[in-house]
C-alpha cells in the first residue's frame, strides 16, 4: 500500500469533504456563501483594438467585502479577461488559462491568440457544467486581429463588436446600444466604456467604486486601473478618532526579531 | 444556522506604518454554549507571517495544520520562509481546490511582513477568493460589526502603539454586539524589530 | 371554544359579554389567517421573525424571607445583540413580578394585560389577587391561544394573604407551582449554581448573592445570556430592587486578574 501523503499539487478538485459537508447540510446547517463580484463587465471593438471595462466592487451577500477589487484579469501580453461571478471561480480559471498560455507561448515562440484562450476556458467550463460559475468577457489583439468574446459560466461563448456581462449588463449594455458605432477612436471608446460602467455603477446595487479600463492595441496595451473615480469617501474624520477609554491588557509577551537590546516593558496599561 | 457560526468568532487585521497588527477573539463555543475562553485562532508560520482562521474551528486547525507542513516543506527545498504574498497564494490553492460542494468551512485572514518589512494584510472566502487590502480585512460572525468599527477607527500609517489602541478597540466594541464571539481578545502588533503579543481585557458576556 | 380576546381590545371590557348568545355565531374572535398554502411553514417562519429575545436568563426562587427574582438584560436575534440594557423582570404591581423569556413581545404585552387584569380583580374584590390567581388568569389566556405562535416563558412571583407564591407559566398552557425555577437558554448553568447553594433559610443578602452568581455565570457560558444582571426581591411589603450589576464588571470582581508583567523570549529562541 502507498502511504497516502498530503503532498503538494496532483491538479483538479478534491472532494474529499464532500460527504461530510453534505451531511451537514442535511443536519439543517446552512451552506456558506462564498465572495461574489456582482459585476459590471464591459467590452468593445474600436478601431485600433479592444476596450475592456470593470467596475471594483466585490460583494458578499448584501456586504461590500471589496470595495477596489480587480476584474480585469491577465491572460497573456495581448489578451485579458473581466470576470464576473464568483470571485475565486473567475480568479482560478483566469489564472489557470493564462499559465497554460504562458507554456503554450514557450513552446510555439509565438503570440497567444485570443481564440486559443477562448477555447481552453470553454473546454473547462463546459466540463463542470455550470458549477464553476464564472462569466468573462475576453478581449485581445493578435495576429489575426482584434478580437471579444464573452463565455457563459456553461461554457457557451458569443462573438460580437460590443459585450456586458455582469449584474449591471443591462445598465451597460442600454448605453452600448444607443452610443455604439463601428469605427470608433481609442478616446471615444475608453469614454464609451467608461459610461457604459458608470451606468452599471450607479444604477446596479451589485456594481460600484471605480473604472478600471484596459486598452489593448496591436503590440501595445494600457491598463488603466483605477481610470475614474467617481466615488470618493467623503466621511473621513479628519481628526481621527479618540477612544474613552484605553485597552486594558492582561499580558504582554515581547518576541524580538533581531538582535536588539532588549526594550522597556511596561505592562499594564490601566 | 450557518456551519460558519458554529463556533462563533471574529478576527482582524490592520495596516499601519512598516508593521501590522492581527487580532482575534478567544472564543470556542458549540452554538450559544461557550466551550473555552483561551482558545488560538491566530497562529505564527513565521516570525513576520501570520494566518487566522475564522468559521468551523476543526477544519481551521485541519487547514493550519496542513498550511504548516506545506510551509515547512516550502523552508526545506527553498531554504528560506515564504513570503506573504506567496502564502496566501497556497492557501487559496488549497481552499479552491475542495472548490465544488467541499469547502473548509473557514475564512483566513493572512498578515505578514514581506520584503523590505512591507506589511501585506488579506482575507479569503472559503473557497479561496483572495481579496488584498491596504487599510484592514475582517472575518469571522462579528465581521459586519468590525467592518463598521474598522471603517471609522482605522487611518493610515499609524505607529505600533496606536494601532494596537485602534485594532483593540474595533475588536472589543464589535465582539460587544456578537453572542457568538468575544469573551476576551488577543492581539498581536509585529514590526521589523519585534512581534508584541497582547492579551486584552473584555467583557465575558 | 372561545378565544379570550379582551387583551387585543384597546380598552377592557369591563362588564361581562352582553352579546354571550349570538357572539360566537356572529362575531367569533380570533386571529386573521394568513393568505398562504402552507400554513405551518408561515407559521415558522413568522415565529422566527418576531422573536427577538429568545436567549434569556431568569430565575426566581422561595426562601425564608420571600422571593428572589433576577434575570439577565440582554436581547438578541440570532447572533446579533441587539440590546444590553432590556428589563426582563416586568413589574405587574407593587406586590408581583413577572419574567420574561421567549418573545419580548408577547412577554411584554401578556403581562401588561395581567396587570390590567390583576388591577380590575381588586377593584372588584377588594382585595389584591393571589399569585395562584394571577398566575392562573395568565396561563388560562395562554392556553386558549396554544398552538398559534405565541412564545412566552415566564415566572409569576409575589407576596399575597398566603405568604410567598411563585408559578411558571409558559405559552403551551403548562402552569406548575415550585419553589426554584429558571426560565431560558441560560438556564441550565443559572440551575447549576442555583441548586448547589441553595438553602431555605437563606439570609435576603445571601440569597442575593446566589440569584446574582447563577445569573453571572449563566451569561458566562451562555452567549445568548448577557448585559445587566438585576435581582429583585418580593417581601411581606412588596418588592423592591436590590441590585443591576453590569456582568462585565462582575466576571472580574468574582475572579480577579492580576495584569502580569511582561514575558520577554529570549532572542536565541527565534529567527529562522
Amino acid at each position: 500500500m502507498s502511504p497516502s501523503f498530503d503532498l503538494p499539487p496532483k491538479g483538479g478538485f478534491s472532494f474529499d469533504l464532500c460527504r461530510r459537508n453534505a451531511m451537514l447540510e442535511s443536519k439543517g446547517l446552512k451552506a456558506p456563501t462564498f465572495l461574489k463580484t456582482g459585476t459590471t463587465i464591459v467590452g468593445l471593438v474600436f478601431q485600433d483594438g479592444v476596450i475592456l471595462g470593470a467596475d471594483t466592487r466585490a460583494t458578499e451577500g448584501p456586504i461590500v467585502a471589496d470595495k477596489n477589487c480587480e476584474k480585469i484579469h491577465y491572460m497573456a501580453p495581448n489578451i485579458y479577461c473581466c470576470g464576473a461571478g464568483t470571485a475565486a471561480d473567475t480568479e482560478a480559471v483566469t489564472d489557470m488559462v493564462s499559465s497554460q498560455l504562458q507554456l503554450h507561448r514557450y513552446h510555439t515562440g509565438r503570440e497567444s491568440r485570443v481564440v486559443t484562450a477562448l477555447t481552453l476556458l470553454k473546454k473547462h467550463l463546459f466540463n463542470y457544467q455550470g458549477h464553476v460559475s464564472a462569466a468573462l468577457v475576453l478581449g485581445g489583439v493578435d495576429v489575426t486581429g482584434p478580437h471579444l468574446h464573452t463565455i457563459y459560466p456553461h461554457g457557451s461563448t458569443d462573438t460580437l463588436p460590443f459585450a456586458t456581462m455582469g449584474s449591471g449588463s443591462l445598465a451597460a449594455m442600454s448605453v452600448f446600444e444607443s452610443k455604439y458605432k463601428e469605427g470608433l477612436g481609442r478616446d471615444e471608446g475608453v469614454q464609451l466604456v467608461v459610461e457604459a460602467i458608470s451606468a452599471g455603477i450607479f444604477n446596479d446595487l451589485g456594481s460600484g467604486s471605480n473604472v478600471d479600463v484596459c486598452v489593448i492595441t496591436k503590440g501595445h496595451k494600457d491598463y488603466l486601473r483605477n481610470h475614474l473615480l467617481p466615488n470618493p469617501r467623503t466621511y473621513v474624520n479628519p481628526k481621527g478618532f479618540t477612544f474613552p477609554k484605553k485597552t486594558e491588557v492582561l499580558l504582554t509577551k515581547i518576541i524580538p526579531l533581531k538582535e536588539v537590546e532588549v526594550i522597556e516593558g511596561d505592562a499594564m496599561e490601566e | 444556522m450557518s456551519i460558519f457560526e458554529y463556533n462563533g468568532s471574529a478576527l482582524v487585521a490592520m495596516v499601519g506604518k512598516n508593521c501590522f497588527a492581527i487580532a482575534s477573539d478567544r472564543r470556542l463555543g458549540v452554538q450559544l454554549q461557550t466551550i473555552a475562553t483561551d482558545f488560538q485562532r491566530i497562529s505564527k508560520i513565521h516570525d513576520k507571517l501570520f494566518i487566522g482562521l475564522s468559521g468551523l474551528a476543526t477544519d481551521a486547525q485541519t487547514l493550519y495544520q496542513r498550511l504548516v507542513f506545506r510551509h515547512k516543506l516550502y523552508q526545506l527545498r527553498e531554504e528560506r520562509d515564504m513570503k506573504p504574498e506567496t502564502f496566501a497564494s497556497l492557501v487559496s490553492a488549497i481552499l479552491y481546490e475542495k472548490r465544488q460542494f467541499g469547502p473548509y468551512f473557514c475564512q483566513p485572514v493572512i498578515a505578514g511582513l514581506g520584503d523590505d518589512d512591507k506589511p501585506f494584510i488579506c482575507t479569503m472566502d472559503s473557497i479561496g477568493a483572495k481579496e488584498l487590502a491596504k487599510d484592514f480585512v475582517v472575518a469571522g460572525t462579528a465581521s459586519e460589526s468590525l467592518y463598521g468599527a474598522c471603517e471609522s477607527m482605522f487611518k493610515p500609517d499609524m505607529e505600533p502603539e496606536e494601532l494596537f489602541e485602534t485594532i483593540s478597540q474595533a475588536l472589543l466594541s464589535s465582539v460587544d454586539r456578537d453572542c457568538l464571539s468575544g469573551w476576551g481578545g488577543h492581539v498581536y502588533v509585529v514590526t521589523p524589530i519585534e512581534v508584541k503579543e497582547r492579551i486584552l481585557k473584555g467583557r465575558m458576556d | 371554544m372561545k378565544l379570550d380576546t379582551t387583551g387585543l381590545e384597546s380598552f377592557p371590557t369591563l362588564l361581562a359579554p352582553q352579546n354571550d348568545v349570538v357572539g360566537d355565531l356572529s362575531a367569533a374572535p380570533s386571529f386573521d389567517l394568513p393568505n398562504s398554502n402552507d400554513f405551518d411553514g408561515f407559521l415558522k417562519e413568522a415565529i422566527q421573525m418576531v422573536k427577538p429575545a429568545k436567549g434569556t436568563t431568569t430565575l426566581a426562587f422561595i426562601f425564608k424571607e420571600g422571593v428572589m427574582v433576577a434575570a439577565d438584560s440582554r436581547a438578541s436575534m440570532g447572533g446579533y445583540i441587539s440590546s444590553q440594557s432590556v428589563k426582563k423582570i416586568i413589574e405587574i404591581n407593587p406586590y408581583m413580578l413577572g419574567t420574561m423569556a421567549g418573545g419580548a413581545a408577547d412577554c411584554q404585552f401578556w403581562h401588561r394585560n395581567l396587570g390590567i387584569k390583576c388591577r380590575l380583580h381588586e377593584l372588584a374584590n377588594k382585595r389584591r389577587i393571589s399569585v395562584t390567581g394571577a398566575s392562573k388568569l395568565l396561563a388560562n389566556i395562554l392556553y386558549s391561544y396554544r398552538g398559534m405562535g405565541l412564545s412566552v416563558g415566564t415566572m409569576i412571583a409575589g407576596w399575597d394573604e398566603t405568604g410567598p407564591g411563585l408559578y411558571y407559566v409558559d405559552s403551551e398552557g403548562g402552569r406548575l407551582k415550585g419553589t426554584r425555577f429558571s426560565v431560558g437558554s441560560g438556564s441550565p448553568y443559572a440551575y447549576g449554581v442555583l441548586d448547589s447553594g441553595y438553602r431555605y433559610d437563606l439570609s435576603v443578602e445571601e440569597a442575593a448573592e446566589l440569584a446574582r452568581r447563577a445569573i453571572y455565570h449563566a451569561t458566562f457560558r451562555d452567549g445568548a445570556s448577557g448585559g445587566v444582571a438585576s435581582v429583585y426581591y418580593v417581601g411581606p411589603n412588596g418588592w423592591k430592587k436590590l441590585s443591576g450589576d453590569d456582568v462585565g464588571e462582575l466576571h472580574y470582581h468574582y475572579y480577579p486578574v492580576t495584569p502580569s508583567t511582561v514575558e520577554q523570549e529570549m532572542v536565541e529562541a527565534t529567527g529562522a
